[in-house]
């Protein structure tokens, strides 16, 4: 027994002091690790192709899978006027009923998923010193940075002062996972960013690489960050040059979502349906009992009106449930453009594995941004430009009366309708200052209960567990 | 054997002699936990949409159960989330104390500011109808006065053809308005209002003493309009003026309107058998 031991003993201090530094260092053989992955710019692409693939997610129906953008419409949609689930059951319906707990499985899952967005575009930054050449290295850098951009802006409008880090962090890293850095400092980083993923990425358009960042798309999303931040001029000379690069209205308004890759679309999350690693399951969730749920992101009554009154042949982007007489459905992202038959939910292909891309920048949305930065802090402007803009986007959907004057609440409405179901009605209004009046309005009228505080959702619960003190829940949760 | 447990036994009942003893003065202080958690008051506010003096408060205090509002006007409240109506524009000093249950509180005083939202101004331009008063130094003093051409073949200057300009007599500056008596020309400028808004426009006019009698008429149009027979079901407002005492001497005239459903209307001048002329324009929030 004890000469076992004895022998273990000097074991030991043999293997101490071989721990030398070679012991560790011949790179393994066996198999790649991100340390020495990248040494080349057709591995770093690979880097660069994995955060858009973060950004579209996992299509499953496992709560632990980060499903990056496929359950935005619950954080956002779902949190305005527009939309609401069909059954008022489950998490899902916290959202509609500004009765978000802590521990939302879909908040910790966007959260997740956009941190794992940025933690990619991270890694893609850390490794451009493996390309091949320069002109490479600044493209993959453009991109990077418009995607941490990206994400950053979603999450920052979501959560308010969120921890913020520009670099890989070790995962013993609390200091910096958990510190939540100021709004204004977030945005610091969005808008310098987005300027050099702007100077950085090729200014030609091609629409085959609408999934991918390009020079447009940043101009795009920084005149939306500009907007947010209050910057008219700036936001107005972003829009600008989007508009001077080419792109132009889909004549016929359905053909912006079934036709794919046409020329309105900026910057798009591209899936391929059929296949469960390429494909989404939103299109599913949006019809009655076809995905795993009953039927979420329904549209409310209110939103009907508002496509009635204000949408022109907009109006049909909603239909009322053929399986469910008095609910109405989403008609923008059929799944793989199948509306489901008589009954609702027929389809030929599996529509749990759809195709439908997901539009994030388009022309109309730059167009109507135009219009918000030219009238600035006005309520109402009759600047020739602004509309001229207006008139364009109005005129796509057949309402072809001369427009002469644009009020605040009419651009409101405008963009409700042009951009329904397309995540940005929450985000519209809280920049438009109209967020608590509007949904005050909307939560007494359907008997929610409404505050100011639920404007940003909560840090997930399993966050503040895991900061052990050093992070602060949002107030009001 | 018996002695030793005996022992033991007296040996515990001293332990819970001594741990009882020592209870009855440290039971606060050991039994306790601090308040790791002590409330920190907050908040935020927004006006109402439709009375901007009409303040919701919004508690984004932490850790609190119970708040007590002084609104600096003499109000208070302990609702959560309460609601205050000012007297007045001004600067007001809040204070909330956010307590949890513990009794433990914490005082937040802020100064908020309460204030009306100022109106749209619109915009009259080359409304004295001086020379260089568009951007970049250009206008000749009626370029924005330029009513659009005719939407009619037998009509091809629309309501009328531009107005002249004078230099004498004029209300202010170098420049004024003119137009003939030939009943052929028309002044008509678009501008951007408030929908549902209330305004009123001043100019000032005077007309020639000649025989026969004229008038000249100022109209508010909701709206851009091209064929003089719409004049009529365009006119939000009008005015009709005919002072024709002293041909040198201004006379100032006011037209109050609604702007209705409109964002843009039109201001529209003609006059009828008799010269007149018009100088500084300007228009107001009701």
């Amino acid at each position: 027994m004890n000469k076992n031991i004895i022998i273990v003993m000097i074991a030991a201090v043999f293997m101490l002091s071989s721990c030398g530094e070679d012991f560790l260092s011949p790179a393994p053989i066996s198999s790649i690790g991100s340390e020495t992955y990248y040494t080349n710019s057709t591995e770093i692409e690979t880097g660069v192709v994995n955060m858009y693939d973060g950004i579209k997610g996992v299509n499953s129906t496992s709560s632990n899978d980060n499903h990056g953008i496929q359950v935005e419409f619950q954080v956002t949609e779902m949190r305005s006027d527009n939309t609401m689930t069909k059954s008022s059951e489950g998490e899902q319906a916290q959202f509609e009923q500004f009765a978000v707990q802590p521990t939302n499985g879909v908040v910790a899952d966007y959260y997740r998923s956009f941190y794992n967005v940025i933690y990619r575009a991270n890694v893609v930054l850390e490794n451009l010193g493996a390309a091949d050449n320069q002109a490479d290295a600044n493209q993959f850098e453009g991109e990077a940075k418009f995607v941490r951009a990206y994400a950053y802006f979603n999450l920052v409008r979501l959560f308010g002062p969120i921890p913020l880090t520009d670099k890989v962090i070790a995962p013993t890293d609390a200091a910096t996972a958990y510190d939540r850095k100021s709004v204004d400092e977030v945005y610091q980083l969005i808008i310098s960013d987005l300027l050099a993923a702007e100077a950085q990425l090729g200014a030609t358009i091609d629409n085959a690489f609408v999934g991918r960042a390009s020079t447009a798309a940043a101009q795009a999303l920084l005149a939306k960050v500009y907007l947010t931040r209050g910057m008219y001029t700036e936001a107005r000379a972003m829009c600008e040059k989007v508009m001077a690069s080419g792109y132009s209205l889909e004549p016929n308004f359905d053909d912006v979502f079934y036709s794919e890759r046409n020329n309105e679309i900026i910057f798009a999350i591209e899936y391929k349906g059929g296949n469960a690693a390429t494909s989404q399951n939103f299109s599913a969730e949006w019809m009655n009992a076809v995905g795993r749920t009953s039927g979420i992101n329904y549209v409310t009554p209110e939103a009907t009106v508002a496509l009635d009154n204000f949408g022109g042949t907009r109006s049909a982007s909603y239909r009322e449930d053929p399986g469910q007489a008095g609910k109405f459905q989403v008609t923008k992202y059929f799944p793989n453009g199948e509306d489901g038959g008589s009954n609702g939910i027929t389809f030929s292909n599996d529509p749990t594995t759809a195709g439908n891309d997901w539009i994030i920048l388009r022309y109309a949305d730059v167009l109507l941004m135009h219009v918000e930065s030219i009238m600035g802090t006005d309520p109402v402007t009759g600047d020739a430009a602004a509309l001229a803009s207006f008139q364009e986007v109005r005129d796509r959907a057949g309402l072809t009366t001369a427009v002469v004057g644009v009020t605040k609440q009419e651009l409101m409405d405008e963009r409700r309708v042009e951009l329904a179901f397309e995540n940005h009605r929450l985000f519209d209004l809280i920049r438009f200052g109209e967020a608590e009046n509007v949904l005050s309005q909307f939560a007494a009228d359907n008997g929610y209960l409404f505050s100011a505080t639920d404007l940003l959702l909560p840090i997930p619960q399993r966050e503040i567990g895991l900061s052990k003190g050093q992070m602060s829940q949002n107030p009001g949760y | 054997m018996k002695r030793i447990n005996r022992f033991k036994n007296w040996g515990w009942l001293l332990g819970l002699v001594v741990l009882a003893s020592s209870c009855q003065f440290e039971l606060p202080e050991a039994g306790s936990l601090p308040d790791n958690t002590p409330p920190k008051a907050a908040f935020t506010t927004s006006p109402d949409q439709d009375d901007a003096r009409l303040i919701t408060f919004t508690n984004t205090s932490a850790s609190a159960t119970d708040f007590a509002w002084d609104f600096g006007d003499g109000n208070i409240s302990i609702d959560k989330n309460p609601t205050n109506l000012y007297p007045a524009e001004g600067s007001y000093t809040v204070t909330l104390i956010a307590s949890d249950k513990l009794g433990v509180t914490n005082t937040l005083t802020r100064d908020i500011e309460v204030v009306v939202p100022k109106f749209y101004q619109p915009v009259i331009y080359e409304a004295g109808f001086e020379d260089g008063m568009l951007e970049g130094g250009l206008g000749d003093g009626r370029d924005s006065w330029r009513a659009p051409s005719g939407c009619r073949e037998d009509r091809p200057l629309g309501l009328g053809g531009v107005i002249q300009i004078t230099g004498s007599p004029v209300f202010n500056g170098d420049q004024g308005a003119k137009l003939p008596n030939d009943n052929t020309r028309a002044g008509y400028q678009q501008v951007t209002v408030e929908p549902d808004t209330d305004y009123k426009l001043t100019f000032y006019y005077t007309m020639k003493d000649d025989n026969p009698a004229g008038t000249l008429t100022v109209a508010i149009l909701g709206g851009p309009v091209c064929d003089p027979a719409d004049v009529a079901g365009a006119t939000i407002e009008s005015v009709t003026v005919n002072d024709q005492s002293n041909p040198d001497a201004y006379v100032k005239q006011a037209l109050e309107f609604n702007s209705g459903p409109n964002t843009a209307i039109v201001i529209y001048f003609t006059n009828q058998d008799i010269e007149a002329r018009l100088d500084d324009f300007a228009i107001e929030v009701l």
